[in-house]
């Protein structure tokens, strides 16, 4: 159990990073999409306000992984066509890229809709930008695309590294498993 | 003899004035009424639009002087839309069976340099007293009057239920009010 990643598998940091921000981001995305179950007002407040509290913590977890991924270098990829090595890098570029614009979009929304942005009863962050209710509307949608353009790129990550696990029965999947062992290279 | 009758007649007539509190005339256009509390860590101002205070005041005769305050609040204002259509609603001030709020004081204090005024108000269907800092500047025939105070929004059931959630709405809402006051 190595703290960094080495040639065969992801360190212990790396891998904690990816399932515990893949566990945060699915469960604070579903959650999200039920605000509407709340019984009464009081409720809904409560439960954006976890909905918001995780969502920051997905943007804090998301800045340490990056910080991380500097000081880390990852494992070579695993031997397979150019293609598909060249299209897995694409897509973490594009899931990166999302974790961090869907936790700030909904932060851009808080700000224009005026409301307050506390963590956990804790502490309160700024607004990013001005109250300014005309856009609230268009910057919620986009909050909501974003997830959802997320959840098809999903399909596309997890398909493929189950793909690898079920088909082809290699590593690219194992290195990456919480407590799994990767194969002996032969 | 006449003179001195008529003497004491101008006396008699002055006395009131004298030994009582001057009235005044709120200028609306040019008072304020506020409130401010405390949502989920953030301050929020809000402000009254309708209301009227009957004002009688004079430092030197603080045991005659009288605030009497109503409070239209339908008017209460935010900027907030959401708080704005809760708070007429019946969680809140409940202006359904609720209406007005309603203030006087009942006796004025010197602590030190400040003017406490000891009062009553009724908010909500619940009267409680409420101390308020009594700042007065007289400005010609007129003064300008400051009030503060801090009051328990839980004390008047503003906010029961789920809402009494005070890690959420905070129990303190600070009070204050800016009068311009003509003299009568």
């Amino acid at each position: 159990m190595s703290l960094r990643s080495d040639n065969r598998r992801w360190g212990s940091v790396a891998r904690f990073f990816h399932w515990i921000m893949a566990l945060a981001i699915i469960g604070n995305g579903i959650f999200g999409l039920l605000m509407d179950l709340a019984h009464g007002p009081m409720q809904k407040i409560n439960w954006l306000a976890l909905h918001k509290s995780i969502g920051l913590t997905v943007l804090a977890l998301f800045l340490l992984r990056v910080l991380w991924r500097l000081i880390d270098r990852r494992p070579p990829d695993e031997p397979g066509p150019r293609w598909q090595q060249l299209a897995a890098h694409a897509v973490h570029g594009v899931l990166y890229v999302l974790i961090a614009a869907i936790p700030l979009s909904g932060w851009w929304f808080n700000s224009v809709a005026g409301k307050p942005l506390q963590w956990f009863k804790l502490f309160n962050l700024p607004s990013l930008a001005a109250k300014n209710q005309n856009i609230a509307d268009a910057v919620f949608a986009l909050h909501e695309y974003l997830f959802w353009f997320l959840v098809a790129v999903l399909v596309v990550h997890v398909g493929a590294a189950l793909k690898h696990h079920v088909f082809d029965n290699d590593n690219v999947l194992r290195r990456m498993l919480p407590f799994g062992r990767p194969k002996n290279r032969l | 003899m006449k003179t001195h009758l008529s003497a004491l007649f101008a006396l008699a007539l002055a006395l009131p004035t004298i030994a009582g509190a001057a009235d005044y005339t709120l200028q609306p256009a040019a008072s304020t009424l506020g409130f401010a509390g405390t949502f989920q860590g953030a301050g929020f101002n809000g402000t009254f639009g309708k209301w009227t205070a009957t004002i009688s005041y004079d430092a030197a005769h603080l045991p005659t002087s009288k605030f009497d305050v109503n409070v239209d609040l339908a008017s209460a204002k935010t900027g907030d839309k959401d708080r704005d259509t809760a708070l007429p609603g019946a969680d809140f001030f409940n202006i359904a069976k609720f209406p007005q709020a309603h203030f006087v004081t009942t006796a004025f204090r010197q602590v030190g340099t400040q003017v406490v005024a000891d009062g009553n108000l009724t908010l909500h269907g619940v009267t409680k007293p409420v101390t308020l800092n009594v700042t007065f500047k007289p400005q010609g025939t007129g003064a300008l009057l400051d009030v503060a105070g801090t009051i328990k929004r839980l004390d008047f059931g503003v906010g029961g239920g789920d809402y009494a959630d005070t890690s959420v709405i905070a129990a303190d809402v600070k009070i204050t009010a800016h009068l311009q006051l003509a003299g009568k």
